[in-house]
């Protein structure tokens, strides 16, 4: 008797143990999503102490869809740049970590090394790429091949600029014009990619420690070459991180904003730096809203993509 | 139980000791920019005096301008204004006072006041029969270029106009003076509706008519977007225009690699501080050229564009007594005439004899001003804007004919003014 009576006791401390962090998701997250929506169902505008509403149904999000001249071109300029980055991001991390997981003196010091870009602000790391690619004479990419005299001393390569990669290539050059690739967004992957390395690599290399050595051990016995083993042992168990850095950096890479703003301003309209003009510069705060949400939702397609083809109940 | 009363009764005297209504002295809340115009000491040596004079205290929170908008906006919302007094860019005027985030002025100004300001500059923050803000930064843009490289390229002075500008960039490249002797902000953002503004001036024309409705697609706006795609394609300009803001713009200017570049106010001090100029010197300032058909057309053959930045009160402001006080003060006269940094905005203080000492300049800037274009002053300005650069850019990228890109331009911005309200 004494028993069952103290059985709540301890679901109930723990409902009020968990009740201000409920409370405060509830506020900070819950209130905000679904005022978010409440406004993408309005015609909403700032006013001097309030906002005007005006009820539009699913109109903001039809038009996006049907009419906007920006909104598909900034959706595929920002799949480019996800998918562009994430397999940079991926066939680099990936080898990084191949590299870091062999025995090696000071590889402790190289781990944390690594790390470093990571640590970087993205505002700073923004700023400093600028800095690089500046195609004055402080440009110091522009110096460095000066230097190296891989440029005449006279020339400023523009590396920001807008020409389309591959031009002059028949179909290559006109698909890189729909896509909106330009030389600046290269660029900008490049930048991106330097500082979000190090986070794949670690979430690889905390993967590959989970490998049991004896698998490899096996394989070896049997005369399994190393990209045999890679292939067919590395990979395949590295599946689930491979899942988890897939669908956390492509939520990132899709609603990138701060980069590519810094640098570029309105100038390479993906679909963040576009819903920031619309709701923020513009003022439309019920269609900005609705953008967020048509982003959200293009996120969870391509998680659940990811999860289709990658999960799998494989153990060892 | 009694304890608990006697703490809570200590804790209620605190807060009522405390509270705004107790102390006898307010206090206001100002944003103002860390970028162009007044720079952040000069603005807080300005509010320590009023300080000083007043007893009441000023808090001031710096933004970088492009941030400044966002800010009003989210102050403007809000039940209770964050910031009292905040810095009105003219093109905001129209947004701001038809959103009714800023309360019109109209009441403070005297005869003497309307007067002693030049009707242009009242003009840019006057909407729908209201001034919304007292001018306070008379920002505009100028001409620089670097004597010594058009001596060496053969001319005996600075261009007159665009046609001879042309000439002597084209002399300077031939002789490799300079690899692109011009430079420009020319970057998709709002500096580069600026420069089309006064390019379009430059041809004779403006970019918006009396109605606010756009007619830069043809005439003196077309010709001025072919001029800039043309000094790219002849490889005049520098291609990184296409990336420069206006610091970028200054830099390329002061570090010798540009013989001509317009910007604002703010270059004529970096160009001639040797700890960041290379072209102490050789680089000097005057009247912004027109096309040789323009000439004799206007008073001072000078075409120039406005960005005109005045202080101005939040509608949900709980001091607007007080940020009156400040705002009279701040933009007087007599501080205006303490720190000339600055163009001051009150004729009176311009043509005396006390500034004309004190800053060489005055003259030019004087008739610059009196040239200046402004931009339009429409509620949507932010998005009439946006489509401009944008249409501009892509003209700049060769990606779109100027006509194409301009008559797209116009179709858009028509259709974002015809929206219902």
């Amino acid at each position: 008797m004494r028993r069952r009576r103290s059985e709540p006791g301890p679901r109930r401390l723990a409902a009020w143990l968990l009740a201000p962090s409920v409370a405060i998701l509830a506020l900070v997250v819950v209130f905000p999503l679904l005022f978010a929506l409440y406004l993408s169902l309005h015609q909403a505008e700032p006013t001097g102490g309030g906002i005007t509403l005006q009820w539009k149904g699913l109109a903001n999000y039809t038009q996006f869809l049907f009419h906007d001249d920006l909104f598909w071109p900034a959706v595929r300029l920002t799949l480019y740049f996800t998918v562009v980055s994430l397999l940079i991001e991926l066939a680099l991390g990936i080898g990084m970590a191949l590299v870091l997981n062999q025995e090696f003196r000071g590889r402790n010091w190289v781990r944390a090394l690594v790390l470093l870009p990571w640590a970087v602000p993205t505002v700073v790391n923004a700023r400093m790429w600028q800095w690089i690619y500046a195609g004055a004479n402080y440009g110091a990419l522009n110096g460095l091949m000066h230097t190296l005299h891989l440029l005449p001393p006279q020339v400023d390569k523009v590396w920001l600029g807008f020409d389309v990669p591959f031009q002059s290539v028949p179909i290559l050059g006109a698909l890189m014009g729909w896509l909106g690739a330009t030389d600046a967004l290269h660029m900008i992957i490049v930048a991106d990619t330097w500082k979000v390395t190090p986070l794949v690599t670690l979430l690889v290399l905390a993967g590959l420690q989970t490998i049991p050595g004896s698998l490899y051990e096996a394989a070896q016995v049997d005369g399994a070459s190393a990209w045999y083993r890679l292939w067919h042992i590395t990979l395949p168990l590295l599946r689930p991180i491979i899942l988890v850095v897939l669908v956390l950096r492509t939520m990132e890479l899709f609603r990138v904003f701060d980069i590519i703003y810094i640098i570029m301003q309105y100038s390479i309209r993906v679909v963040g730096v576009y819903t920031f003009e619309v709701g923020m510069k513009f003022l439309h705060f019920g269609a900005g809203s609705a953008m967020s949400f048509l982003i959200g939702l293009m996120i969870l397609g391509l998680a659940l993509l990811y999860v289709k083809m990658l999960y799998s109940e494989d153990s060892y | 139980m009694k304890r608990l009363a006697l703490a809570l009764a200590l804790v209620l005297l605190v807060f009522v000791a405390l509270s705004p209504a107790s102390l006898a002295k307010e206090s206001l809340n100002v944003l103002y920019m860390a970028q162009a115009g007044y720079q952040p000491d000069d603005i807080r040596a300005m509010a320590d005096l009023f300080e000083f004079l007043t007893g009441d205290s000023v808090n001031l929170t710096f933004v970088k301008y492009d941030e400044q908008h966002e800010k009003v906006v989210a102050s403007a919302v809000s039940p209770v204004a964050t910031y009292d007094v905040i810095l009105l860019d003219l093109i905001w005027t129209a947004e701001f006072a038809s959103k009714k985030m800023v309360v019109p002025l109209d009441k403070y100004i005297t005869p003497q006041m309307k007067k002693d300001i030049a009707p242009a500059i009242w003009d840019a923050f006057t909407y729908d029969g209201h001034v919304w803000a007292m001018p306070f930064l008379a920002n505009f843009q100028l001409f620089f270029y670097n004597e010594n490289m058009i001596k060496r390229a053969g001319f005996a002075g600075p261009p007159k106009t665009l046609e001879e500008m042309v000439e002597q960039m084209k002399a300077m490249k031939a002789k490799g003076i300079v690899k692109y002797p011009w430079t420009d902000s020319w970057n998709e953002k709002e500096g580069l509706v600026c420069e089309f503004v006064w390019l379009t001036g430059a041809f004779g024309g403006d970019t918006f008519d009396a109605h606010g409705k756009p007619v830069f697609n043809t005439g003196a706006g077309l010709k001025a977007l072919e001029f800039m795609v043309s000094l790219l394609k002849e490889g005049l300009a520098n291609p990184k225009c296409l990336t420069n803001d206006e610091n970028a713009a200054s830099d390329d200017f002061v570090s010798g690699n540009a013989a001509f570049t317009t910007n604002w106010t703010f270059q004529y001090g970096l160009m001639n501080d040797p700890a960041v100029s290379k072209v102490v010197g050789q680089a000097k300032m005057g009247l912004i050229p027109v096309a040789k058909a323009e000439l004799g057309k206007s008073k001072y053959n000078t075409a120039s564009v406005s960005g005109f930045q005045g202080a101005a009160i939040m509608a949900n402001s709980r001091h607007k007594d007080l940020a009156w006080k400040y705002v009279r003060f701040v933009t007087s006269p007599l501080v205006q005439r303490a720190f000339l940094t600055e163009m001051p905005v009150w004729t009176s203080v311009q043509e005396s004899a006390y500034a004309q000492t004190i800053d060489k300049t005055l003259p030019i800037k004087s008739k610059e001003i009196a040239s200046v274009h402004h931009r339009p002053k429409v509620p949507p300005y932010p998005e009439v804007s946006s489509i401009l650069q944008r249409y501009i850019h892509q003209a700049l990228e060769m990606k779109m004919s100027p006509k194409a890109a301009l008559d797209k331009a116009a179709a858009e911005i028509n259709a974002v003014l015809a929206r219902p309200k």
